[in-house]
């Protein structure tokens, strides 16, 4: 595997999380590469920091010790890097699909888009038609389904075309049909768009979808096949 | 706009509350504003009306020629002016007799002036209905025969009754169009005041110097000490060559030690000077207002921040700045007192019309300049009330929030 190959890698991170006493150590000397183009799913017991490793690669929080290399250059450790490549190259899905209330799911796109100095183009509705959600462009959250919630927030996270997809449990509110559909859906978007893709899970199910799993225990990986 | 208007639109009591907290406080702004300047500058517009340059009044009235009223200059300095520099500075003095006098359940200046004088008065305006008063000047020659004959030893005491006057057309008055609208007078009618019954036998459009003209001899004699040598005031109108600036030094020295005059268009000066702290009580009132309306909108604001950090996070997930959360919270609080100031001019055109329905003779005046001061403030209190909150709101902890429900 070359340097080209990878387009997300994490060195040697270190992360702790909490304050004083409560202070816990989540990462210790985490190592992991991404490639282009490859479904990874990261398996691992609660509490072993697969969350923590998600939101340190997406730049959420920065790493205590260590490094992120995005394609294959370091990530510089200031708010303003780390806002950029979130901008740029990130997208998010989380468990409780965020998004907000007060929007239609249209307008969710549209407003992560203006976030990102892009233009609300026509991308939406390509999106909505290619999620099986177009029926709920118009609609608020309350109004929609979890299922159709989730695939509205795959849209969001998709509609700047990002490098890298970070999905933390996407299915871990769904119930098993719509849990199949969105891994269906997550599945056929890293074959036909060549996507990236990083899916935090604790479905065994769930991970049979991606070409790779790693699991992680205490902090690190252990296993990577 | 996108998420701030959805915001505005999805709280909706909310932001109708916050909106008409903000209306309120421009309403009062240009309602009182309106209030205080439009009653004041009415005055002085129609003061303004007045064919005359100077306003002779006595000196030791000091700073109060605003107040001026009774018999207080004699009317001998009159023929003086009159006859400064040869006759040649002088084009006309119209002597004027002024008090307080209830009409319309209201105090109104009542001006006392010859009835040739009149039209000096009205500012070109003629009397739409009815006649001047006295219009032969019947009851004045009469008065003054009475009281400005030289006493004889042999005299019975003088004693001049009302109908003596009302018989001579001495107790008839004309009325501006505003004021007979206000008290529901009309032609003909009889009006009690000061202890005296009036008719109304003319109305003339409003915008002349008083609302209530009567004539000057009879206002000497009934509203003044019973004498008829003094009047108020005395508007001195100079000859067009004359210039203004300079003839006021001559007409000092014709006029004698204790007279003082004051430029006509200086009056509003005058008024503003006098009644400038009320402008100070009412401005102080309106900037009390808009800060109590603003702290309304920041603590709405606030809230919405500490309620909304979910939505901040995902924002910041996408990559938002600082700035993008910054622009989102004060567009919101544009957003609010834009339509709170929107609300605010209707209530405050609402108040006008009120308070001129309620009381005809208040002037509630709304002028472009107050809407821009008004509008002018709610925006930067809107920008002033949304900075804390903003400031809170580019605090929120992505992670804390996106992650702790």
């Amino acid at each position: 595997m070359t340097e080209v190959q990878t387009i997300l890698a994490a060195e040697r991170l270190d992360k702790s999380l909490g304050k004083g006493a409560a202070r816990v150590h989540v990462l210790r000397g985490l190592d992991l590469r991404v490639r282009r183009g490859e479904f990874l799913a990261v398996m691992g017991p609660s509490g072993c920091g697969k969350s923590t490793l998600l939101h340190v690669l997406g730049q959420m929080t920065p790493p205590d010790g260590g490094r992120v290399l995005f394609d294959g250059r370091p990530v510089a450790n200031s708010r303003a890097a780390r806002n950029e490549l979130r901008r740029r190259a990130i997208g998010f899905v989380f468990q409780r699909f965020n998004l907000i209330d007060v929007l239609s799911a249209a307008d969710n796109v549209r407003i992560s888009l203006r976030v990102r100095g892009l233009p609300a183009d026509g991308r939406a509705g390509e999106l909505f038609d290619a999620m099986g959600v177009a029926h709920v462009a118009a609609r608020k959250p309350g109004q929609m389904s979890i299922g159709e919630q989730q695939r509205v927030a795959v849209a969001r996270a998709m509609a700047h075309r990002p490098a890298v997809l970070l999905a933390d449990e996407p299915t871990g509110n769904l119930d098993s049909a719509s849990a199949e559909a969105l891994l269906a859906l997550l599945r056929r978007v890293n074959r036909q768009r060549r996507q990236t893709i990083v899916m935090i899970t604790h479905s065994e199910e769930a991970a049979g979808h991606a070409d790779r799993v790693v699991h992680m225990r205490d902090g690190r990986i252990f296993d990577d096949r | 706009m996108l998420l701030p208007l959805a915001n505005i639109l999805h709280h909706k009591l909310r932001s109708v509350l916050c909106a008409f907290g903000i209306g309120i406080a421009v309403c009062m702004l240009l309602a009182l504003s309106g209030l205080a300047r439009g009653t004041l500058y009415e005055v002085a517009e129609r003061w303004e009306q007045v064919d005359a340059d100077w306003i002779a009044y006595p000196q030791f009235l000091g700073e109060d020629v605003t107040g001026m009223a009774g018999p207080v200059i004699p009317d001998a300095i009159a023929g003086a002016l009159r006859a400064a520099d040869g006759g040649r500075l002088v084009q006309r003095v119209t002597p004027v007799f002024m008090r307080r006098m209830d009409f319309a359940g209201q105090p109104q200046t009542v001006v006392g002036v010859d009835t040739e004088a009149l039209p000096t008065l009205l500012g070109g305006r003629e009397i739409a209905r009815g006649r001047p008063f006295d219009p032969d000047g019947r009851c004045a020659a009469w008065l003054e025969e009475q009281l400005l004959a030289p006493a004889t030893d042999a005299a019975e005491p003088l004693v001049i009754s009302e109908r003596d006057l009302a018989s001579r057309g001495g107790l008839e008055i004309v009325i501006d169009s505003r004021l007979a609208a206000a008290g529901g007078y009309e032609l003909g009618q009889t009006v009690e005041s000061a202890d005296h019954t009036w008719t109304i036998v003319g109305i003339v459009p409003a915008g002349g110097m008083a609302r209530v003209f009567l004539p000057r001899r009879t206002a000497q004699f009934l509203l003044g000490d019973g004498t008829i040598t003094k009047s108020t005031a005395l508007f001195v109108k100079l000859r067009p060559e004359a210039s203004a600036r300079q003839a006021v030094g001559r007409l000092r020295a014709a006029a004698g030690p204790g007279v003082g005059f004051l430029e006509v268009a200086q009056y509003r000066r005058e008024l503003e000077r006098r009644f400038g702290i009320l402008f100070q009580y009412v401005d102080a009132v309106n900037a009390i207002a808009l800060v109590i309306a603003f702290l309304f909108v920041m603590l709405t604001l606030y809230t919405m921040v500490l309620q909304r950090t979910r939505e901040i996070a995902i924002l910041k997930s996408s990559g938002a700045s600082n700035g993008f959360i910054l622009r989102q919270i004060i567009a919101e609080s544009l957003l609010l007192t834009g339509v709170g100031a929107a609300v605010g001019i209707a209530l405050g055109y609402l108040a006008a019309w009120g308070i001129q329905t309620a009381k005809p003779l208040y002037t509630v005046t709304i002028t472009p300049r107050w809407i821009g001061i008004a509008v002018a403030a709610a925006a930067g209190g809107a920008v002033a009330a949304a900075l804390y909150p903003a400031w809170r709101a580019c605090r929120v902890d992505l992670l804390e929030a996106l992650t702790l429900e």
